[in-house]
């Protein structure tokens, strides 16, 4: 499996095959059947995905396995079955997404745990104070924090994004019916990006960015424990936050008995550094965000929608660090 | 040194909060970025930033521009006067 694994391509790479092709059609067949029509076509479409991606299939039940072992709970184990779920579960993410994009999933069909009261917050910073970061994760939907946001011109917040296909997300979110999210592309933190960002935190928007992907063209990568063995992380969130010396919650949005949760946790009241310390500094965030988001994979074990490979290839050594 | 640049050190000192290090010890030409005065690309965005708060400049989004401007003191010093009297005019 190693060898595999080594060879697979960046998932930046990948033109987001599954991604991209089934969203269209996916959007098409919606406006065309209606959702509980399309159910059917989707799942056979995501039939094809699951047969004709091998990769894939290796991915998902190498993080099932993981998972298993590192929580202890060999009900977890991967099967055909299991790793078909995992697929399955997916085709549902994608419909909910364009429920969510048509304004057809409403706040108040979402249960929210907010214990610290984040999202208040999000709400009064339109009138003033500054912004905050949320780091997303591709654990669930993260789709429907704009159902949390009620995402009116009113709410300020900003995707940043790390891949090319942002005009053609854009492009599909037009067509979807959906034109308030604001989508900005960051391939890399440069001088003229950050002093754009700090201008939209100090006007009181909020960044949203994803803690769980590497981008292909920045180096800016920290490999931590993740459910057992060790993964890449990006910095990049985490320098932002440090820059920009504001708060960072977590945001995570899961389907738990076919009802939408969404998890907003404090993790840095305001993120800053010791010069000297900084790469330390990181590393021990990113790994108190790997443990975290491994908590939450076991809320929702199937919503785990990176497909590509995740791990590092030599495996075993985080299990000698632990 | 002139005012200009020596508030420049200055707040590259204050900003990076770099200990032990004095005006006196970043003359206007030493290289700010590797071999100098050992500065990375992290340190530059965080600079960037507070010269952004502290004179009001934009950088635009051409890259290569910025880091040339970022090179030494005397380099910023020299964009931070550009940018201030373009505001001017």
């Amino acid at each position: 499996m190693n060898v595999h694994v080594a060879r697979e391509r960046h998932w930046s790479t990948q033109k987001e095959r599954g991604s991209l092709f089934l969203m269209r059609l996916t959007a098409l067949s919606v406006r065309l059947f209606g959702r509980r029509l399309l159910a059917p076509v989707l799942y056979l479409i995501v039939l094809y995905f699951f047969v004709s991606a091998r990769s894939a299939r290796r991915n998902i039940r190498q993080y099932q396995t993981y998972l298993a072992d590192w929580s202890d709970k060999p009900e977890l184990k991967p099967t055909l079955g299991k790793v078909f779920g995992q697929f399955i579960a997916f085709a549902d993410n994608l419909l909910d997404r364009l429920d969510v994009w048509r304004g057809r999933l409403r706040f108040e069909q979402v249960q929210l745990v907010d214990p610290s009261g984040i999202r208040p917050r999000l709400l009064r910073s339109q009138h003033g104070g500054r912004g905050e970061i949320l780091v997303v994760t591709h654990l669930g939907n993260p789709d429907v924090c704009r159902a949390m946001a009620e995402l009116g011109e009113q709410v300020p917040l900003n995707v940043l994004v790390h891949n090319r296909h942002v005009a053609q997300f854009n492009r599909l979110l037009g067509e979807a019916g959906d034109r308030s999210m604001r989508l900005i592309q960051v391939s890399e933190l440069d001088t003229a990006m950050m002093m754009d960002l700090s201008q939209r935190v100090e006007r009181g928007e909020w960044l949203a960015i994803a803690g769980d992907r590497v981008p292909l063209h920045d180096g800016r990568r920290v490999t931590v424990n993740f459910l057992g063995y060790v993964a890449a992380f990006p910095q990049g969130p985490w320098l932002l936050a440090g820059l920009l010396r504001c708060p960072v919650n977590l945001l995570c949005c899961l389907k738990v008995d076919g009802r939408y949760r969404i998890h907003l946790d404090p993790f840095l009241d305001v993120a800053q550094w010791e010069r000297s310390r900084r790469d330390a500094v990181i590393q021990q965030w990113v790994q108190r965000y790997a443990d975290h988001l491994a908590g939450q994979c076991l809320m929702a074990p199937q919503q785990w929608f990176n497909f590509y490979a995740y791990w590092q290839p030599r495996e075993k050594e985080a299990n000698d660090a632990t | 040194m002139n005012a200009l640049q020596q508030e420049i050190a200055q707040l590259i000192i204050d900003t990076l909060n770099l200990e032990d290090v004095t005006v006196a010890d970043i003359p206007p030409d030493q290289p700010l970025f590797g071999e100098g005065l050992g500065l990375d690309s992290v340190d530059a965005l965080e600079l960037a930033l507070a010269l952004q708060k502290r004179y009001d400049i934009r950088i635009a989004s051409d890259s290569k521009d910025a880091r040339q401007h970022f090179t030494t003191v005397a380099t910023l010093a020299a964009f931070v006067q550009a940018q201030q009297e373009a505001c001017k005019n």
